[in-house]
């Protein structure tokens, strides 16, 4: 079967709603997270930071084309917007720069590689992109050196943890249900089995 | 509650919703290089006033949604005290042979204020517009392909569904007696089939809206046409005017 590059609709309303799924779940996140950093300050807010990466992850994972996960991150945040964030600008900010963090990952790999260190590599350079943009959105020069550092680390490991690898197993125990056999990952999984088998 | 709000008949209500969000990414980008606690005072003061004046949210509904967000401000304050990128000259008192300073606390505050700005400005769009009315918006007036738009629309259609189905797993697991302990056991075995169950949805949606016609060209007409009013000039006008006064009573008073 002829796979063509760009995205159709079937694509695009699956990616909208895993999005969603990830949206209200972002939202309990947010809750969570602003409740986190208020009690150990924006070093622990990092903890997280990593769970924000985890939509255009799964979604470039099961598509596997280009521009998924930049479109996959636009719509988690749009769906944010709708159902009704209270970060909305910030939201939309952060979700174009991460999307575009981890796109830029899988752009290197030309679109053919979504191995586990890929993943985790997106992930990292995801939670960068969003390090970079909450600096200055949030005023991080004002800070000595060790916070910023320190927050710099958490943030990536977070990326490296939640991002890629937890994508990674959530995906894999998902085509293992298989909806996913209509999507370049689930068929490259069924692809495997059937010769397995025989 | 939100649509309520949303549905109010209200002057903010009628401003052009990819008005009112240009609105909140330009207000983030002027805050960017402000570190006077004054400045995003007065702006978190004019936006509230802009909230309950111009938008006719409750007093009370507004604070209930910004107090979460005071913990996160103060959290701003007090790193910038225990760990500044400069210590400042005045020392207000010492916590533990830590000395406190003045300045520390003004970026401290101006930091925590500028999170609260960002907040108050995003809830004056999300209180304020119609999730529908927002994404016709992005259509209509940003060029976002209609596959797109509609593709989340769908989405947010199916938000109460996946609370119903989030529900329908839960009694299931009870039912076959798995308990509430293990925590992050417990979020696989929500999450996999609620995302089996979402994915499923979208591919019946999709195919649905083909076999409808729908082919994502833009020259597809609309139910509701979201066009340019009075209001948005009336908001673009007030907008302007915000910054420049917001810029000159920094320049007179707080430089």
């Amino acid at each position: 079967m002829i796979t063509s590059r760009t995205l159709n609709l079937r694509e695009i309303v699956v990616m909208a709603f895993i999005s969603a799924v990830f949206g209200v779940l972002y939202l309990l996140w947010v809750f969570l997270n602003q409740v986190i950093t208020g009690v150990l300050g924006p070093v622990g807010g990092g903890i997280l930071a990593g769970s924000w990466i985890m939509a255009p992850i799964v979604c470039a994972l099961i598509i596997q084309k280009p521009g998924v996960a930049l479109i996959a991150e636009l719509i988690a945040a749009g769906t944010e917007v709708m159902v009704g964030s209270v970060n909305a600008g910030s939201v939309l900010i952060l979700g174009f720069t991460q999307g575009l963090g981890a796109e830029i990952i899988f752009a290197v790999f030309r679109y053919r590689s979504y191995k586990l260190p890929v993943l985790m590599l997106a992930g990292m350079a995801g939670t960068f992109a969003s390090f970079l943009t909450m600096y200055a959105m949030y005023g991080y020069s004002q800070y000595s050196s060790v916070v910023i550092w320190a927050m710099l680390g958490v943030m990536l490991l977070s990326g490296i943890i939640l991002g890629g690898w937890g994508s990674h197993y959530l995906t894999h125990s998902l085509v293992r249900t298989g909806v996913l056999h209509n999507f370049a990952l689930g068929k490259a999984e069924y692809q495997k089995r059937t010769e397995d088998s025989a | 509650m939100l649509d309520a709000f949303q549905k109010k008949n209200c002057f903010l209500q009628k401003v052009n919703p990819a008005l009112k969000l240009g609105s909140v990414l330009v207000i983030i980008a002027v805050m960017i290089p402000i570190f006077d606690p004054w400045t995003p005072l007065l702006l978190f003061g004019v936006t509230l006033a802009m909230i309950v004046g111009l938008g006719g949210v409750s007093i009370r509904f507004l604070s209930l949604l910004l107090l979460p967000f005071l913990l996160f401000g103060f959290s701003f304050i007090w790193i910038q005290v225990v760990f500044p990128d400069e210590r400042g000259e005045t020392i207000l008192f010492t916590i533990a042979s830590m000395p406190v300073a003045l300045e520390n606390v003004f970026t401290g505050v101006s930091l925590g204020m500028r999170a609260l700005v960002f907040a108050s400005w995003s809830l004056l769009f999300v209180l304020t517009t119609e999730p529908t009315r927002f994404m016709l918006s992005l259509v209509q007036q940003c060029k976002l392909p209609p596959r797109f738009g509609y593709g989340m629309m769908a989405a947010y259609r199916f938000l109460p569904a996946f609370q119903q189905e989030l529900q329908q797993i839960r009694t299931a697991h009870r039912i076959r007696g798995l308990g509430e302990k293990r925590k992050l056991k417990q979020f696989k075995r929500y999450f996999i089939p609620l995302m089996a169950g979402a994915i499923r949805k979208a591919e019946r949606t999709a195919i649905a809206m083909e076999s409808k016609g729908f082919d994502g060209k833009r020259s597809r007409t609309f139910y509701q046409r979201i066009q340019w009013n009075r209001s948005d000039a009336v908001f673009a006008g007030m907008f302007v005017a915000l910054l420049v006064v917001l810029f000159y009573v920094r320049m007179e008073w707080f430089i």
